[in-house]
């Protein structure tokens, strides 16, 4: 028997008239982590809701075994210390009350939030919010645990920290993990497998590397990040900027549309007769509408005729 | 000027004497509040939370009739409270006219939509998201209800001091479904207004002065109620 914790089939949620999701299909084990990664609109938070059984379904069946927690997208914490309000959490879930200390203390450590304890929520900057939101929701230790976008509305650099522990603290527990992210950096350091969604459907399903070296789909491949497509007569060839690189022997020859300053360089996007590339590069940039050679070191193929006319390049 | 000093004087005096007619007024001002306030909290404040946190049809009515009922003028409940209490009106065969009973029920309904209407504001004001995150983790109803009543407890306590304030310093509804009777159902605010009218200006300043003490001493311990759970949720504590 295999050890499925959720099994989502066909399912279809409306919101009014509206198809915010059709025809998704998935699955969980158990200690699995899924990032659903998806455009504004895709259908991600719906998904969640579905599965935490708060969105009415069309559709379809969701089968869950065992209790499934939300870390809901806002960060509101009760007016309380922060150790307080993981102990609530776990009043709400019905832990014993002897545990409740205990299990919150381990829950703030996990998510690097142990000298927070005894602050009052109050006096919480936005990325120490989110720490003990985090924490609240792990230290109910539920079967299935759903994060919704829980970087949301915090800096670079406060990111980068509370993505690492958060990492690290969901590879730690027993349970699986679906968590909405907005960022594909998020989903590459946090899961085992990517499921992107683009217009309310399952567009992609592997695990991250995978998908981004082998996007199944032209539509994938842009929302992965391939800004580069040029068009040969049978095939289209979609590179990812790093695979781009400016060269004075390069076979390919195009314009300077667009030079973008970046913290460790500049994206250039130019304009070839075939189609059209992006790279980053450390040196300084051509003046725009200057002629540039580049070489081409990799990318994905796929038939001209599943890539749409007139495709909405970035 | 001189009334005020008289009425100073004879405020320290009637207390000092622990004379029995000042006595009587605060032993049934402090009824009237307990009661009126107790029966206001106990009905009001599931009907506050009902239309502060609940989503069904009629919500915004109930609101905006306990908004109303906010600004009712006193006299006028009184006024139909009285006629109601009549003895071949509908309220008569319960005797309450020119009684404390039909005291302390003008008072509820004079307390009842401060306490639903406030108590409505303060809880729809605590974050939505941090109730449906309670929600989210499995709170059941009577969690949340808790959870959204302790957010709210600065407004929850502030309908309990409009509340008690209105019983302590409400005079026009005693008056007309009292009787304003000496001895029997005359409160400190009330007792003020006879002894106005009877031209006794000192006495009614003493017993102005005491009530005025009063207020003090209960809105007192309210506030420090109220605001002890914010000194220990200070901004800029650390560690």
């Amino acid at each position: 028997m295999t050890d499925r914790i959720l099994t989502v089939d066909n399912l279809s949620v409306r919101r009014g008239r509206r198809t915010v999701l059709s025809g998704v299909t998935f699955g969980l084990t158990r200690g699995e982590t899924v990032a659903v990664l998806g455009p504004n609109g895709a259908g991600k938070t719906t998904l969640l809701d579905a599965v935490a059984g708060i969105a009415p379904i069309a559709a379809g069946t969701i089968t869950t075994a065992g209790r499934v927690a939300t870390a809901r997208q806002s960060a509101d914490l009760a007016r309380r210390s922060a150790s307080k309000n993981v102990e609530l959490a776990l009043a709400w879930w019905g832990v014993p009350r002897h545990e409740r200390a205990r299990r919150a203390q381990a829950a703030l450590d996990a998510v690097g939030a142990q000298t927070l304890g005894s602050r009052s929520s109050v006096a919480l900057s936005g990325g120490e919010r989110r720490r003990v939101h985090l924490a609240r929701a792990i230290a109910t230790r539920p079967d299935l645990l759903l994060l919704d976008e829980p970087f949301a509305g915090l800096d670079h650099e406060v990111r980068a920290g509370l993505m690492a522990d958060t990492a690290s603290a969901l590879r730690g527990s027993a349970g699986s993990v679906i968590v909405v992210v907005h960022d594909r950096a998020e989903a590459w350091a946090l899961a085992d497998r990517l499921l992107v969604l683009l217009d309310g459907t399952v567009a992609a399903d592997g695990p991250p590397r995978q998908l981004l070296d082998n996007p199944p789909t032209p539509q994938v491949a842009r929302f992965l990040g391939y800004t580069g497509e040029l068009r040969f007569p049978d095939v289209v060839l979609f590179t990812r900027p790093a695979q781009v690189v400016l060269d004075p022997a390069g076979e390919f020859v195009g314009s300077v549309r667009r030079c973008t300053p970046l913290e460790d360089g500049t994206r250039i996007e130019v304009d070839l007769p075939a189609g059209f590339l992006t790279t980053v590069t450390p040196v300084e940039a051509p003046p725009v509408g200057a002629d540039v050679r580049m070489r081409v070191t990799g990318g994905v193929r796929f038939a001209a005729s599943a890539v749409a006319a007139g495709s909405d390049r970035a | 000027m001189s009334f005020l000093w008289h009425g100073l004087t004879q405020a320290w005096h009637l207390i000092v004497t622990g004379d029995p007619y000042l006595r009587h007024l605060i032993w049934v001002t402090i009824k009237v509040v307990v009661v009126s306030t107790a029966v206001a909290i106990v009905v009001g404040l599931p009907i506050g939370l009902l239309l502060g946190l609940g989503n069904f049809p009629g919500r915004r009515l109930g609101m905006a009739v306990a908004n109303a009922g906010l600004v009712l003028p006193p006299v006028v409940v009184g006024l139909v409270l009285s006629l109601l209490m009549f003895p071949a009106a509908p309220l008569g065969r319960f005797h309450l006219l020119f009684t404390l009973r039909g005291v302390y029920l003008a008072q509820i309904l004079l307390a009842l939509p401060i306490v639903v209407a406030l108590s409505a504001a303060a809880v729809r004001a605590v974050p939505a998201g941090l109730l449906a995150q309670a929600r989210a983790l499995d709170a059941s109803t009577a969690q949340v209800w808790a959870l959204a009543l302790r957010e709210a407890r600065l407004g929850i306590v502030a309908a309990l001091i409009a509340a008690v304030g209105s019983a302590l310093s409400e005079v026009g509804a005693v008056v007309l479904v009292g009787g304003n009777i000496e001895g029997s159902d005359q409160t400190l605010a009330s007792a003020t207004i006879e002894q106005v009218n009877a031209g006794h200006f000192a006495d009614a300043a003493a017993i102005g002065i005491v009530l005025l003490g009063l207020i003090a001493v209960v809105i007192g311990v309210l506030t420090i109620i109220q605001q002890r759970d914010e000194t220990s949720l200070t901004l800029f504590r650390s560690g």
